[in-house]
């Protein structure tokens, strides 16, 4: 059936698109959370990753393979996969599973725009559980970071946030053609840990892991975050911030491309809303 | 009526593609994670503790998120209220399953001892053979009867699937499935001794190394009855509350 005649919506403007991605994206990452009540937010983002680096920063302490600085930083920065990979991927797994999908599809602005905006609300989650994390753990551990360091981690945890939510995005776009997002969100975030250098010096990993690591979010940003922790200036950390802006930037325009080729298929299809 | 149970359990478990694939792929990464960990930490000769942590390191995960949500998965599926009104004990209808979240966790220990066999030559010489066999049954087993504490207590909590999101490493961690429990702050010891998972662990590392096997599978054993009794009696406790308030099939 071919649709009725409809008026054209308005094009839209610089203002109205960022509009469109920060206000939809923040309505949409309510519409996750605002049913829950706090202590799922605390368990499941807060302690649970906190534990995560504890578990991988005592093991390390006794392989005696990095020092304490090496894995409280990596892992901290590491955290942020939980909530922007599993966000980034119920960000349009869900809108299939609660039979939204459809509707958010009719709309007549940019879906692209859309779903983009969606990663954001879950990237500001990210650097938030990286950054408590990261406070809390330098607490118990006695990890000492130099004041001046701060502004640059906090620069290192948001892209790094920034870049995995876009990976998630590419993995939600995935739950437009396969069935269940839930294998592929489980199975990056276990790779995540070993490909990205977080809690294996690369060294030590064989050379087509650091490969597939260096087009991976987080591999970068938490080693230009070791280094700013180091005492190593915003200007050493720079062409590692570089590329994981770069990789960021990649998953987004694939996570864009991938929407548009499996929502047209899907319409084609009529597969939309099978599950 | 509880191996029927449990059977029937494995395998509708065992048909689930996600249920599989994560008890297959997630430990086996882990593994490879801790495999290259300890080489190059120079504890190439502890390579097979490495794969038998990881792989146990599944079998609690797939207890954890299997027994934790056992009771809340039959609601989503409605099929909780004919389970409950079988005219047996509760605790005969839900062991079963939690159980059965112990035996596909071993699909884990297999598959990570596989996994390093093939891919990194780790050469499965276990000290006590029998006895690492012994070891793994009891542990699956008491794991199980963990599992039932697990669920008769996490029904009795809205945010259940936050506190198992949560209990995954500290579990890991605390037991000594991975890091030996002598590195961890000495806070951490009373807890560790009260899990089966503790004892489990080491149970399986003293099979594999040739330490005393049967004093930690003693124990492993006692405390598993008492989560059995404990669950039994808890489970007991919210079927009642439950048929009185007429809140069975509701979160």
């Amino acid at each position: 059936m071919k649709p009725g005649p409809t008026t054209p919506p308005p094009p839209l403007t610089g203002l109205k698109t960022l509009r469109l991605m920060t206000v939809g994206g923040v309505i949409a990452y309510r519409a996750l959370f605002n049913w829950t009540r706090p202590s799922i937010f605390i368990g499941t983002l807060l302690v649970g990753p906190l534990f995560q680096l504890l578990f991988f920063a005592y093991l390390g302490r006794q392989l005696q393979v990095a020092d304490d600085r090496f894995y409280i930083v990596g892992n901290a920065v590491l955290t942020a996969t939980l909530a922007c990979v599993f966000g980034g991927t119920l960000a349009v797994g869900n809108e299939r599973r609660y039979g939204t999908l459809g509707h958010v599809l009719l709309s007549p602005r940019s879906r692209t725009v859309v779903f983009l905006g969606r990663a954001l609300p879950y990237a500001g989650n990210g650097l938030f559980i990286a950054v408590v994390t990261l406070g809390v753990s330098s607490a118990l551990l006695g990890l000492r970071i130099p004041a001046a360091a701060v502004p640059g981690l906090l620069l290192s945890m948001a892209v790094g946030s920034l870049a995995c939510a876009f990976f998630g995005l590419t993995l939600g776009a995935l739950g437009l053609r396969f069935r269940d997002v839930w294998v592929i969100s489980n199975v990056a975030v276990a790779l995540l840990l070993l490909l990205t250098g977080v809690n294996v010096p690369s060294g030590s990993l064989p050379g087509w892991m650091v490969t597939v690591g260096q087009f991976l979010p987080i591999t970068h940003a938490a080693e230009a975050a070791r280094r700013l922790a180091g005492g190593s200036g915003l200007s050493a950390a720079a062409p590692e911030l570089g590329r994981e802006a770069l990789v960021g930037v990649g998953y987004a325009i694939l996570a864009a491309l991938l929407l548009k080729i499996f929502e047209t298929e899907s319409r084609r299809t009529a597969s939309l809303d099978t599950l | 009526m509880l191996a029927l149970g449990t059977l029937t359990h494995v395998k509708q478990m065992s048909h689930s593609p996600f249920e599989v694939t994560i008890a297959l792929v997630v430990p086996i990464v882990q593994a490879t994670l801790a495999v290259y960990l300890f080489r190059a930490g120079q504890e190439q000769h502890r390579l097979i503790e490495a794969a038998v942590g990881a792989g146990l390191m599944g079998v609690w995960s797939s207890v954890l998120f299997g027994s934790g949500g056992a009771i809340q998965n039959q609601r989503w599926q409605g099929t909780l209220e004919m389970i409950m009104l079988a005219p047996r004990r509760p605790v005969l209808v839900i062991l079963p399953i939690t159980v059965a979240t112990g035996l596909t966790g071993t699909y884990s220990l297999l598959a990570t001892l596989a996994w390093g066999r093939i891919l990194y030559g780790i050469r499965l010489e276990f000290a006590h053979p029998f006895a690492f066999v012994v070891a793994a049954v009891v542990c699956i087993v008491a794991l199980g009867m963990f599992g039932l504490l697990l669920a008769s207590t996490f029904v009795l909590m809205r945010n259940a699937n936050a506190l198992a999101n949560t209990l995954e490493y500290p579990i890991w961690l605390v037991s000594g499935m991975l890091v030996p429990i002598t590195v961890l702050p000495a806070w951490t010891g009373p807890i560790a001794a009260v899990l089966p998972t503790t004892w489990g662990a080491r149970a399986l590392r003293e099979a594999t190394t040739g330490g005393p096997v049967w004093p930690a599978v003693g124990v492993c054993l006692g405390i598993s009855v008492l989560c059995l009794v404990f669950g039994s009696i808890s489970l007991t406790y919210v079927e009642r509350r439950a048929r009185a308030a007429a809140t069975l099939a509701l979160a």
